[in-house]
């Protein structure tokens, strides 16, 4: 009798301690979700009241329009570019913070400072940088006699998407880093010690050693870039505007577009859907990859 | 404990200096520029200021929105991060010390909301704010911040929790406290850790955000920092000293809050990552 009054006062004031943050998630998250999935079947334009059914014709659209398989295409070259240099970079920036010997928490902050960074003010930094006419970019090149390769890096379409992926690992790496240097740090001295007693080079050491220990950090870093670059948005806004042509146009970045430029919602829904289940993917294999990690440890 | 120094250290040291060179300098280029006048930028953009020229700051601050903006942003970011942590960790101290069936079921079903894009969502919000008549106050904004860290920000904290011990509570509700009580006085207090970090990553991408408070927050009137901002880029796009100025003015804020916290965003970083 009193175990049972003593869990139902539990449960009491659980009812009341979760409640806030039921009622805002539900009503700021769930339900525009949920009105997200209905609207996606209708070609609302977002002002009228009427919203007319219009059934998948909206998706019928995304499969066959060339807008959005360059859109896709563009989110997907997004997506594995970064993933790989990101990492790349931030592993390479992680071991150069780990080895060096003097001011390593200044270099740290250094390159831990861009991910502080606004995307619509480092997107604003770099356009100013890769500006045809004014820019640093190209009055390096001019210095160093390399006048011949001035480019606009922003307004040539070949050039558009490098310049906001390599901006991007700019912005990015320092975070990866952070992770991979607290792997690193993670790592016995001694196993590298007995490696260069037993004659292993610093590479084998690196390649034997570091890094299958570096293997719990590397899948954190990968899904986490992975994901970070379908949500890129800011620095394309500021950069490009989807520009020039369609070049650096992505999937939320059309969704954008299509929502609130061409005031077509309906469409803009289905586009986000299709955003939604591919992340949803995503998030599905990283914790299943998860799992697995924490099983091996 | 000295070790000699060998050349591969200076090697070392060398090779990251020079990356740090190149990783800085954008930020350093934005400083710098925002004490140089346009034409000087336009002329020379890698030179020094040949004086310290406040003028884009004084028409930032008197002939635009920007104060306002400013005032936007902080009041954005301090009233979201107040409610997140008046909220989010009760919540989470309910789930994680009831662990019932349906209070199980809540927590699934906030983390299924850190499988949502904004962008999902984004359209519907719209015409939502306007239906119960939050378009255009900062309340739209802030139960939105507060609605899209919920997920996370349990997930943080029930993982916290469960190496907290349960017996001091016990005892404490022996002695006739009451649950909010014990909640405030005795748990809340030994959060710090995981409350330093939310406050920390939220605060940032609230204080940063774009997308979000630019659709909600009505044209013809003061919008956040980053906001104001992204439309000069358009407006003024030859008054390049003035964007350089609002730059600064936005990112002066993070880098002291960087510098004294520093601790708290690495953590930050290492905490959300390992929970993804």
């Amino acid at each position: 009798m009193i175990a049972q009054t003593k869990k139902k006062k539990w449960t009491n004031y659980a009812f009341w301690f979760i409640l806030p943050a039921l009622l805002v998630y539900t009503a700021f998250v769930i339900v525009p979700t949920l009105s997200s999935v209905y609207l996606s079947f209708t070609s609302w334009d977002g002002i009228s009241d009427n919203i007319r059914y219009i059934g998948l014709d909206n998706f019928i659209e995304i499969v066959k329009s060339p807008r959005v398989h360059n859109a896709l295409k563009n989110t997907m070259i997004f997506a594995v570019s970064l993933v790989i240099l990101e990492n790349i970079v931030a592993l390479a920036l992680a071991i150069l913070v780990d080895q060096v010997r003097w001011f390593r928490n200044l270099f740290r902050s250094i390159f831990y400072f861009p991910v502080l960074m606004s995307g619509i003010i480092m997107g604003f930094i770099w356009m100013i940088i890769l500006n045809y006419n004014f820019g640093v970019m190209n009055q390096l090149l001019d210095m160093i006699g390399l006048g011949s390769l001035k480019t606009d890096w922003l307004g040539d379409p070949d050039f558009a998407l490098i310049s906001i992926i390599l901006s991007t690992v700019w912005k990015a790496a320092g975070y990866y880093m952070i992770i991979y240097l607290a792997g690193l740090q993670g790592i016995p001295q001694e196993l590298n010690e007995a490696a260069s007693i037993d004659g292993a080079n610093r590479w084998q050491q690196f390649r034997h050693i570091t890094f299958p220990l570096l293997a719990g950090a590397t899948t954190v870093c990968v899904m986490l870039s992975m994901i970070g670059s379908l949500k890129i948005f800011d620095q394309i806004a500021v950069m490009t505007d989807g520009g020039p042509g369609f070049a650096t146009e992505t999937l939320t970045y059309i969704i954008y577009k299509v929502g609130f430029g061409e005031l077509r919602q309906g469409f803009g829904t289905a586009l986000a859907i299709v955003l939604f289940l591919l992340t949803l993917l995503i998030s599905l294999i990283q914790i299943k990859l998860l799992r697995k990690r924490e099983v091996q440890m | 404990m000295k070790k000699e120094i060998k050349a591969i250290d200076v090697i070392v040291l060398i090779v990251t200096l020079f990356i740090a060179v190149i990783f800085a300098f954008p930020i350093f280029f934005n400083i710098m520029s925002a004490f140089k006048s346009n034409s000087e930028i336009m002329r020379d953009a890698i030179a020094f200021p040949k004086e310290f020229y406040l003028e884009s700051f004084r028409y930032l601050l008197t002939e635009t929105k920007y104060p306002e903006a400013m005032l936007n942003s902080a009041i954005l970011t301090l009233c979201s991060i107040a409610v997140m942590i008046l909220v989010i960790p009760m919540a989470a101290y309910a789930i994680e010390r009831t662990n019932t069936r349906w209070t199980n079921g809540i927590f699934t079903y906030f983390l299924f909301g850190m499988m949502i894009p904004f962008q999902v969502y984004m359209i519907p919000l719209f015409k939502q704010l306007k239906m119960i008549g939050l378009f255009g106050t900062l309340w739209g904004p802030i139960l939105i911040y507060i609605a899209g860290s919920v997920g996370f920000g349990v997930l943080l904290y029930t993982s916290f929790l469960k190496g907290v011990p349960r017996e001091i509570e016990e005892s404490a509700e022996i002695d006739g406290c009451t649950r909010t009580g014990i909640f405030w006085k005795i748990v809340f207090p030994l959060l710090g850790p995981v409350t330093a970090s939310m406050v920390v990553l939220q605060g940032l991408g609230i204080w940063n955000d774009f997308l979000m408070p630019m659709m909600v927050l009505p044209a013809g009137q003061a919008k956040t920092m980053i906001v104001e901002l992204f439309y000069y880029v358009g407006e003024f796009s030859s008054r390049w000293d003035m964007i350089f100025a609002g730059t600064t003015m936005s990112l002066v804020p993070v880098l002291i809050a960087f510098l004294s916290l520093q601790k708290y965003f690495v953590k930050g970083v290492s905490s959300g990552a390992i929970k993804g």
